[in-house]
C-alpha cells in the first residue's frame, strides 16, 4: 500500500504537480530547491515586468487546477495594463455545479494606498475589512477579507514594496473554504520569485 | 410488530425531543450567566422574568436564555366535545407539572403556547368567530373586519419556495439549562400522550461573548463546518455580528400585547394578555455575509446608511430619541439608493407618540414595539420533521435564524416586514429589486417557512375557547 502511494507521488511530481501537507493537489515547479517560477511561465511575467517597467512577481505554486501561465488556458483574457502601468494578471477555472478556482494578481507601480474601486456613484476601497497582517516568504502582508471588483469575494494578500503595491487574491468558493483560502495565499505568495524588468 | 407510520413518527420525534445533536456543544461553549430570581407567573406567558440586563459596548442589553426549542404539531384528539375538555385538562396539568419543577426565568425554564389559525377553525370556529381579537387599525385601512392574527403571507424578499405552514400549535421552550429543555418537552408530551402529532423540533442556541471568549454563534458555527464561521466576529452575539437584543429595540413590558397601545380590540376579553407570534426559519450566508459586505456595508444594511459606528462595533445605540423615521427612511433611500434593516423598520415598529397603555403604563414616542426572540441555530431547516421532503430537511448543519416576533397583530408584524422591502405603511413601494444589496441583510437571507399563531393568555394556554364549544 505504501509502496503503490510512493509511485503514485512520483508520478504526481513527474507530471510537474505537488501535493501539499493536507493532501491537496497543485501546480508547482517539478523539485526546485528555492521558489521559483517554472520555466513554462516566465516568460509572460517577464514581458509584463518589461511593460510595467518595474518588478512583478511570478508565482512558483498554484492552486490546481490552475496554472499562472500568461496567456496560457487558464489565462484567457491574458493581463490587462492601465495606463498608469497598473495591471491585473488572473486566473480562474470554473466548472458550473463545481465551483471555481480563481487567483488575481495586481501590482500598483508608484502607489501605496490602497485602491479605490466604484459602488454605483461611491468612491470605495478596493479591499478592506483586515484581518490583520502575517508574515509569508519574508513580506509581511495585510489580509483583506472583503475585496471589489474583479477580486469580489475573494481574500486579499496586500503587501508595499519599493513604492509599488502588490496583491494576490483567491477566489472563496466552493471546493475551496476561507481557511484553505488562507492556507493557498501563503503558499503561493511564500513562494513568489521576483522578476526585474529587462531593458530591450 | 409493524408500526403505522403515525407510530413510526411518534416515536422519532420522541427521540429528537431529547436528542441534543450538535447543540450538546453550547454547554461546553458557555457558562449559563447568573440570573435574576424568578418573580411571579404572569399573565402574559409570552413575556420572560428574570432577565438579566448588562451594558455592552456601552449599550444596555437583554442577555437571552441560551437554549431554545419550538415545537409544532398538529392535534391527534378527536373533535368531540369531552374528548377536547379532557384534552384540555391534560395538557394544563401537564405544564402546571413543569412549572412546579422550574423557576419561570432563564435559570429554570419558560414555555410558550401558541396555536394557529387551522386549530381555530378546524377545532373551534364558533367560538373563535366570537373571541379572536379584531385589529382596529387594520380594519380601519381595509373598511372591513380584520382579525389580529391572519394567515402568514410570503414578502416581496421571499422566494417563492418559502413554505406557509398550518401547523395547530407550536411550543416555545427557553431556558440556559438543556436538560430542562429536554426533560420538560419530553414530559409534557408524555402527560399528553396521544394528544398531538408533532410536525417539527427547531433548536438552537443564543449568547454572545459578553464577558469574553468567542461567543456561540462563531464557536457553534466553527465545530459545524459553516461555510465563512472564520469570519464571524469573536464574541458575536448572533451570526451576522451584532446584537439583536438591546432594550431599546425590544418591546418592553406589555406593550407587545393585544390590547396594550389600543390598536387591538380584544372583545369580551378572552385573549386580554395574550398576543400575536410570527414564527419563521430563514437561512443566512454567513459567507456572503462577510466576504461581501465590509464593515462599512454590514452597519449601513443593517442599521441605516451612513449609521455611526466605531469598526468593529457590535452593539449599536439605537435609542428611542434616534428612532428612523419615514422621512429619513425616503432620504436614505434617494441618497443612497439603499435602505437599512432598521432603519426601514422603525418608522413602522416604534411609537410615533407616548401611549399611556392599557396596562397603565406609559410608553414613550420611540419605544419598540415588537418583542423578538428569535434565535440562531444549525439546523437545516429544522431538528427533526414529519415530512423531510416538503420541507427538504438535510442533516448537514447549515446557519440560520428560527425568528420569533411578538407584535399585538398580523398587521403590525405585516408592516415592519414589508417595510423591510421598501414597502411602506402608505402603498408606496420604494423601487428595490428584490434580495438586492440595496436591501441590506435581505441579500443574504432566504426564508423557507412562515407562520403566525395566537398567544392566548397563561390561564387560556391550553385548549383555548374549547370549554365555549356547546
Amino acid at each position: 500500500m505504501r509502496r503503490a502511494l510512493c509511485i503514485a507521488l512520483l508520478a504526481l511530481v513527474a507530471a510537474g504537480c505537488s501535493l501539499d501537507d493536507d493532501g491537496v493537489e497543485g501546480r508547482a515547479s517539478a523539485g526546485a530547491p528555492t521558489p521559483a517560477c517554472p520555466a513554462a511561465w516566465k516568460p509572460g511575467w517577464q514581458q509584463l515586468a518589461n511593460d510595467v517597467g518595474t518588478r512583478v512577481y511570478c508565482p512558483s505554486w498554484m492552486p490546481s487546477p490552475i496554472d499562472a501561465e500568461i496567456g496560457g488556458q487558464w489565462n484567457s483574457d491574458g493581463v490587462i495594463v492601465d495606463e498608469d502601468k497598473s495591471y491585473l494578471a488572473g486566473f480562474l477555472w470554473h466548472e458550473a455545479g463545481s465551483g471555481d478556482v480563481h487567483v488575481n494578481f495586481r501590482g500598483y507601480p508608484g502607489r501605496s494606498a490602497v485602491p479605490r474601486c466604484r459602488d454605483g456613484k461611491r468612491s470605495i476601497p478596493c479591499f478592506s475589512d483586515v484581518r490583520g497582517t502575517r508574515k509569508v516568504g519574508g513580506k509581511t502582508v495585510t489580509v483583506y477579507t472583503v475585496s471589489r471588483d474583479a477580486d469580489q469575494w475573494h481574500v486579499t494578500y496586500l503587501w508595499r514594496e519599493n513604492g509599488t503595491l502588490y496583491t494576490v487574491s483567491e477566489h472563496v468558493a466552493p471546493p475551496l473554504t476561507f481557511q484553505r483560502v488562507l492556507a493557498n495565499l501563503d503558499r503561493i505568495v511564500g513562494g513568489l520569485e521576483a522578476i526585474e524588468p529587462q531593458s530591450a | 410488530m409493524r408500526l403505522t407510520r403515525k407510530q413510526f413518527l411518534g416515536g422519532a420525534a420522541a427521540g429528537a425531543l431529547g436528542a441534543a445533536g450538535i447543540y450538546e456543544l453550547v454547554d461546553q461553549l458557555a457558562e449559563s450567566p447568573p440570573r435574576a430570581e424568578a418573580g411571579e407567573l404572569a399573565e402574559e406567558q409570552y413575556l420572560l422574568s428574570g432577565m438579566k440586563l448588562l451594558t455592552h459596548e456601552g449599550v444596555e442589553v437583554i442577555e437571552p436564555p441560551l437554549h431554545h426549542q419550538v415545537v409544532t404539531a398538529r392535534l391527534a384528539v378527536d373533535e368531540r366535545r369531552s374528548d377536547l375538555r379532557e384534552a384540555q385538562r391534560a395538557l394544563e396539568a401537564a405544564l402546571a407539572a413543569i412549572e412546579r419543577r422550574y423557576d419561570p426565568n432563564p435559570a429554570g425554564l419558560a414555555v410558550t403556547v401558541a396555536w394557529g389559525l387551522p386549530y381555530f377553525r378546524r377545532v373551534v370556529p364558533g367560538p373563535a368567530d366570537r373571541h379572536l381579537p379584531i385589529d382596529r387599525r387594520a380594519s380601519t385601512s381595509a373598511d372591513r373586519r380584520v382579525s389580529a392574527v391572519l394567515d402568514a403571507i410570503r414578502f416581496p424578499s421571499d422566494p417563492e419556495t418559502t413554505i406557509l405552514e398550518d401547523n395547530e400549535v407550536a411550543f416555545l421552550l427557553r431556558s440556559d439549562e438543556r436538560e430542562h429543555v429536554a426533560d420538560a418537552a419530553a414530559s409534557l408530551f408524555a402527560d399528553t400522550d396521544g394528544l398531538f402529532e408533532l410536525t417539527s423540533i427547531r433548536k438552537g442556541f443564543q449568547g454572545g461573548g459578553f464577558s469574553g471568549g468567542a461567543g456561540l454563534p462563531k464557536a457553534m458555527a466553527t465545530a459545524a463546518g459553516i461555510q465563512g464561521a472564520d469570519l464571524i466576529p469573536e464574541g458575536a452575539q448572533l451570526f451576522l455580528g451584532f446584537t439583536s437584543t438591546q432594550k431599546a429595540t425590544q418591546g418592553q413590558s406589555r406593550i407587545s400585547s393585544f390590547e396594550t397601545l389600543g390598536l387591538v380590540d380584544v372583545r369580551e376579553g378572552y385573549f386580554r394578555g395574550g398576543t400575536h407570534m410570527h414564527l419563521s426559519h430563514l437561512f443566512e450566508n454567513v459567507e456572503a455575509w462577510y466576504l461581501d459586505f465590509d464593515f462599512r456595508d454590514r452597519v449601513d444594511t443593517t442599521f441605516r446608511p451612513g449609521f455611526q459606528a466605531r469598526e468593529g462595533a457590535q452593539t449599536l445605540k439605537q435609542d428611542a430619541e434616534a428612532a428612523a423615521s419615514e422621512d429619513d427612511l425616503r432620504g436614505d433611500f434617494r441618497q443612497h439608493g439603499a435602505i437599512g434593516h432598521s432603519g426601514s423598520i422603525q418608522p413602522t415598529s416604534r411609537l410615533h407618540m407616548d401611549i399611556r397603555g392599557a396596562d397603565g403604563d406609559l410608553y414613550r414616542k420611540g419605544s419598540a414595539i415588537p418583542l423578538r426572540a428569535d434565535f440562531n441555530t444549525l439546523d437545516n431547516p429544522f431538528f427533526w420533521t414529519s415530512d423531510p421532503d416538503r420541507d427538504r430537511h438535510s442533516e448537514q448543519p447549515d446557519a440560520g435564524l428560527h425568528f420569533i416576533s411578538f407584535n399585538p397583530s398580523s398587521d403590525d408584524f405585516r408592516r415592519n416586514r414589508l417595510a423591510m422591502d421598501g414597502v411602506l405603511p402608505d402603498g408606496t413601494r420604494l423601487p428595490l429589486q428584490a434580495r438586492s444589496r440595496a436591501q441590506g441583510l435581505n441579500s443574504v437571507l432566504r426564508t423557507t417557512h412562515r407562520q403566525n399563531f395566537v398567544v392566548p393568555p397563561r390561564s387560556r394556554r391550553s385548549f383555548p375557547l374549547v370549554e365555549q364549544l356547546r
